[in-house]
């Protein structure tokens, strides 16, 4: 062992204050193996490095619940056609404009990011083969890889990353709701050919994973792109594009020439065939006429789940649905009447009846357990129609109350309505529902203009993120653009934002836990699960499917 | 009859006029924001609003509308907003998958509906009668889309003889084709069957009761030759009538079907551009439906022209 | 020649009535009617009583006991939450016996004036308005649906208006059809000649007479009214959750038919597939002796 530690002083003498911090954290038992991990892959350091350092310092798996892959016997076999079922784009196939999940999945089969956010939160490098923050994370720099060609065989250089980036900054992309407030245009740098430097607005931890695939938008494009990407697919992914059919789908054949030779895909050929129900795309996998479901939910895929000849694959994510109760108007003003309707809720029985068990406990908070920075110590809120009572009683309101709760008609909210309902008469509050369609609830987003934002009682869902931030910044900040509680708080806007620049674990979860509390105190919204990414297939093992919606083939194949 | 055709197709020109009028008027009370509904819940602000203005949904009403009917005269039917692929290339796609689809059912039901509906009428009041007449209700009152499932259940995965969804793979043969289509089809039968079977039953029995066919009888000649020259006649009436009333609902109001077989048909797309703010598409496919409707409303009337004096018997009054 | 006159309308109008009498004598004692009527009667039935009558609180959720299949407990089994199907298909009825009657005959009343209307005065009356309605009834009723349901918001008056405005043009026509042809009889032209307002002619002369294809049309569109609000349901508008409605139900459960799970799909179906062949077994009876 004296080797393995005279390594690890070695790597920690040209580690950076944060590096060697993080080091110190896993070798305290503060982080456990894998959070340790995952939070070096953040920072920029390699996997071999960081596993080797994890051995050599202890430290243990938190042995996770959850299990990203398959687990059919027997390791998948070379050759074929992957066929997947997947829900139509849309919209135009442009990176500037997509914004649903069919877009974003179709996006990540020919093209890169800089790095892949996956099933486990990890970065692993892509385009990007390290990165490195500055002491306060304000300049963030990327070494890009060598060695990366596009489709049509022009070699990548960092030209090409600086470009992409530009080109979103400056044409009011889609990226943009990630990357305002945190990149502005022109602040990106080239070092040398292969380095980019970027200087951000305000310090921030997480930057690495506003340009991974959780951004789906910034797919790295040749310098020379002018736009019509339908045509082409260019990108510099394992897969390159055959034939696109629009309404019916995509095929892909493989990429010989893929950077990375251990990743060039099992497969010869993929089609990706576009769905636009969720019941043909379940129905499709059971017939057999795809072979890969990559997204599917509970309540329309019930005969998956107990189906034997389907391999069901489980990533714990953090989507969810926030119950928004607004602060400022009645009779929502007094937080006590927040918390009895808080108290009302049996999680476990929605969990368990609404999604079979494939959900994690929300306790009002967007702190999902899936993140690191997550703090398990919170005490978590359960069932007590006694003291809601009690709770509405001391505000006032013993003798209830009636109110409209409002959303629409889509994945399990209506059912999750009927339960609030049901379970708010317990202690004498009478809820109305109105589900419309998601046009009429979101209306056009703003403050004046959307049921979502104006309404007292609402419903909104809220797909999987990588990190919290955006969940804590929009929409629970008093300045936030989607502020559905209209949350005013001073005490958290701060802590919030000391969260966003903390760097290490530490300060994240010590601030998480502060938030937390707050939260669970000041009750703005019920957050009452986080339901997991669920995907099937049929005779195929090494899919990779990620929380966002991605999935990578690559690895994909043919099982007996 | 030139004439009446002209004047018939005057009055649909201002029907469609009408139509482009009440449709983009629609559009516009809808509410929420055509950019947003394109871009997604967590694009910026400065997205959507650039989004807008590259799109001209900021512009003012009566301009938009001059534009679009500019266009039009041009037989530009602009570009769809979500999508921004030609109009007419995806509603044509769209229109001619519909089209394979209801002539497949039509070919169907027609014959089976004219068979039934005459067959009750001959032997009226009778178990026969009872049969077609109630189990063709039934069967039209179950909603097309358990149908649907039903049948992908029985056909597609228990006994798996058939596919699960209605769009064959691009440059299969008809007969492929077909045999996708074999099951949506049939959902469409058992949903107007009844109509029609009814429809033909009504007027068969009228024409059986006509004085005309009671003087035909009497004067001898075999009951199969009057049924033959003049009963049929006149159930043909009412196929007519349903096939051109229908048009309308099987080009545009087979969603449900088209979702659940997946099947890029107009009703689909339909329903999408609705939902997605996709005015240029919206407007484009209601008219070209508009378009089919009225051109199958006026060869249906010239058809009824055609057999109705023939065959006025007048009826029995009561 | 007065005194003739004045004497021929009492003639007539005893016939009138007389007849519709016998007529509704054998309407009462067709089999078809009645086992119509019957069942008709049991749903209403259901409706009017049904919350008092039904074992188990329709809206009372148990999710851990969810898609049960039928037992002694739950007859018809139970739902995606827990609820108790049978329950939910017996109150069902108030729903649907309110909604799709209700907007068939709002389209049943515009669109019988509409063509009564339209049919006796033709020329530029009859033009103009035929082509507004023409104009409606090339659009499909989905995206009038749509349109008029996120314009307005969704609610059961808004339901059963969209549906209404949806059969008025179709059953205007129908009836403009019926009274192109009535008005060349000559009871029309006696009521003419006897400088009867037109108000009388169109309501009472000409209506009487074509009330069996305005049955016909009411019986049919009942029967897309509820194919409508179920179809209208199922893209996602119209009736609320938790509310009961077979339609509603039908969409809420048919996901999981795949599953094996076809109890939470079937009764509701079987519940309108009755009412419906119910309400045409009235008309069947009504018509046959019209026929005659």
């Amino acid at each position: 062992m004296g080797e393995a530690k005279r390594r690890v002083d070695e790597f920690r003498r040209t580690s950076s204050e944060v590096e060697n911090h993080l080091i110190d954290e896993l070798s305290a038992g503060k982080i456990n193996r894998r959070e340790f991990v995952r939070r070096g892959t953040v920072l920029g350091l390699s996997l071999p490095a960081l596993s080797f350092i994890a051995s050599a310092c202890g430290g243990d798996d938190d042995g996770s619940a959850t299990d990203a892959t398959d687990t059919t016997g027997g390791g998948p076999q070379a050759g074929g056609t992957l066929r997947t079922a997947l829900i139509s784009p849309s919209g135009a196939l442009d990176p500037l404009t997509v914004g649903d999940e069919g877009g974003l999945a179709v996006l990540g089969q020919s093209g890169e990011y800089l790095a892949w956010s996956d099933d486990q939160l990890m970065l692993q490098p892509r385009i990007a083969e390290s990165w490195e923050p500055n002491e306060d994370g304000s300049v963030w720099t990327f070494a890009i890889r060598q060695g990366v060609t596009f489709h049509d065989g022009t070699p990548l250089t960092a030209e090409d990353v600086l470009a992409t980036i530009e080109y979103h900054l400056g044409n009011e992309s889609n990226a943009l709701s990630a990357l305002t407030g945190a990149l502005s245009a022109g602040n990106t740098k080239l070092v040398d050919e292969f380095t980019v430097e970027f200087t951000l607005d305000a310090p921030n931890g997480n930057f690495p994973y506003l340009l991974s695939s959780d951004n789906y938008n910034v797919i790295i494009l040749p310098k020379t792109y002018q736009g019509d990407w339908e045509s082409t697919f260019i990108g510099t992914g394992p897969w390159k594009l055959d034939t696109y059919t629009p309404e019916v789908g995509v095929t892909y054949l493989k990429n010989p020439d893929y950077w990375d030779a251990s990743r060039v895909p099992l497969a010869d050929k993929s089609e990706v065939k576009f769905y636009e129900e969720e019941q043909a795309r379940v129905l499709a996998l059971q017939a057999g006429e795809v072979d890969v479901l990559s997204n599917f939910s509970v309540a329309g895929g019930e005969s998956l789940l107990e189906d034997p000849s389907v391999t069901l694959i489980e990533i714990q994510a953090s989507q969810h649905r926030v119950i928004h109760m607004r602060t400022d108007m009645e009779p929502f003003t007094d937080k006590r009447v927040r918390q009895a309707m808080a108290l009302t809720l049996d999680r476990q029985a929605l969990v368990d009846g609404l999604f079979e068990g494939r959900a994690d406990l929300g306790n009002d908070s967007p702190f999902a357990p899936v993140f690191p920075s997550t703090d398990p110590s919170v005490p978590q809120r359960e069932k007590d129609v006694e003291q809601a009572k009690q709770l509405l009683q001391d505000a006032g309101k013993g003798g209830g109350f009636s109110i409209k709760l409002e959303s629409w008609q889509g994945f399990e909210i209506p059912d999750l309505a009927v339960l609030v309902q049901n379970a708010a008469e317990e202690i004498g509050v009478k809820v109305d529902l109105q589900l419309t369609d998601d046009g009429a609830y979101y209306g056009n987003f703003t403050y004046g203009g959307s049921r979502w934002l104006d309404s007292p009682f609402g419903i909104t869902d809220w797909g999987h993120r990588g990190v919290p931030n955006v969940f804590l910044g929009s929409t629970l900040k008093s300045e936030g653009t989607y502020n559905a509680p209209h949350f005013k708080n001073p005490e958290f806007d701060q802590l919030v934002a000391d969260y966003v620049a903390a760097f290490d674990l530490d300060s994240q979860r010590a601030l998480a836990k502060q938030i937390q509390e707050l939260l669970l105190e000041e009750t703005p919204a019920i957050i009452p699960y986080f339901y997991y990414h669920l995907a099937a297939t049929k005779s195929v093992a090494g899919v990779e499917p990620t929380g966002m919606g991605h999935f990578d083939l690559s690895q994909a194949g043919f099982v007996t | 009859m030139g004439r009446f055709i002209l004047r018939r197709i005057a009055l649909a020109l201002v029907t469609l006029w009408l139509l482009s009028v009440i449709i983009f008027v629609a559009c516009e009370v809808m509410p929420g924001d055509v950019a947003r509904s394109i871009l997604g819940p967590t694009a910026a602000p400065e997205t959507v609003a650039a989004l807008n203005e590259k799109l001209g949904t900021d512009r003012p009403v009566l301009v938009r509308y001059g534009d679009w009917m500019a266009g039009i005269a041009q037989g530009d039917l602009g570009e769809s907003y979500a999508f921004r692929r030609a109009v007419d290339e995806m509603i044509g796609s769209a229109l001619w998958n519909s089209a394979k689809l209801a002539f497949l059912a039509f070919l169907l039901v027609v014959p089976l509906g004219i068979l039934g509906g005459v067959t009750a009428a001959l032997y009226r009041g009778r178990s026969v009668d009872r049969l077609i007449s109630v189990g063709g209700l039934s069967a039209s009152a179950i909603p097309e889309f358990v149908w649907a499932v039903t049948l992908i259940l029985v056909f597609g995965i228990w006994l798996d003889v058939l596919p699960v969804t209605a769009q064959a793979p691009p440059g299969s043969s008809v007969l492929t084709q077909v045999e996708y289509l074999i099951l949506p089809a049939l959902c469409l039968v058992l949903v107007l069957f009844g109509y029609l079977a009814r429809m033909t039953r009504a007027g068969t029995a009228e024409a059986l009761d006509s004085d005309y066919t009671r003087t035909a009888v009497l004067k001898g000649l075999p009951r199969r030759t009057v049924i033959r020259r003049h009963v049929l006649r006149n159930s043909l009436l009412p196929t007519i009538a349903v096939v051109a009333t229908q048009t309308g609902y099987l080009l545009g109001g087979l969603v449900a079907i088209e979702l659940i077989f997946n099947y890029p048909g107009i009703g689909r797309l339909l329903v999408r551009a609705a939902d997605q703010k996709d005015f240029p598409l919206l407007q484009g496919a209601v008219l070209v439906i508009g378009i089919v409707y009225l051109v199958a409303t006026l060869l249906a009337d010239i058809a009824y022209a055609y057999l109705n004096p023939r065959i006025r018997y007048g009826r029995a009054v009561g | 020649m007065s005194t003739v006159d004045e004497l021929a309308p009492i003639v007539v109008h005893d016939s009138a009535r007389e007849s519709r009498q016998e007529r509704l004598r054998l309407v009462l004692r067709s089999k078809t009617f009645l086992v119509g009527a019957v069942i008709v009667a049991f749903w209403v039935f259901c409706a009017l009583f049904g919350p008092a009558v039904v074992p188990d609180d329709p809206y009372a959720d148990d999710i851990l006991n969810k898609l049960q299949p039928p037992s002694s407990e739950h007859w018809f089994g139970t739902d995606r939450l827990g609820r108790d199907v049978f329950s939910r298909v017996i109150v069902g009825a108030r729903d649907i016996l309110v909604v799709a009657p209700l907007a068939t005959l709002v389209g049943t009343l515009l669109g019988t004036v509409l063509g009564l209307v339209t049919g006796y005065f033709r020329g530029v009356v009859d033009d103009a308005i035929m082509r507004v309605v023409d104009a409606f009834l090339a659009i499909p009723v989905v995206v009038i649906g749509l349109l008029a349901l996120t314009a307005l918001g969704p609610s059961r008056v808004t339901v059963i208006l969209v549906i209404g405005i949806v059969f008025t043009p179709i059953i205007a026509r129908t009836v403009r059809a019926a009274v192109l042809s009535e008005r060349e009889l000559e009871y029309v032209e006696a009521a003419r000649l006897r400088n009867e307002h037109t108000p009388y002619v169109l309501f009472g002369e000409i209506l009487p007479n074509v009330l069996g294809p305005v049955l016909v049309e009411f019986t049919v569109r009942l029967g897309y009214a509820i194919f409508a609000i179920a179809t209208l349901t199922f893209l996602g508008f119209g009736v609320q959750p938790p509310s009961p409605d077979w339609g509603l139900q039908i969409s809420e459960n048919w996901v999981i038919l795949n599953g094996g799970y076809w109890w939470p799909t079937l009764f509701p179906a079987l519940a309108i597939a009755t009412l419906v062949v119910s309400i045409n077994l009235i008309t069947d009876g009504i018509a046959r002796v019209y026929e005659r």
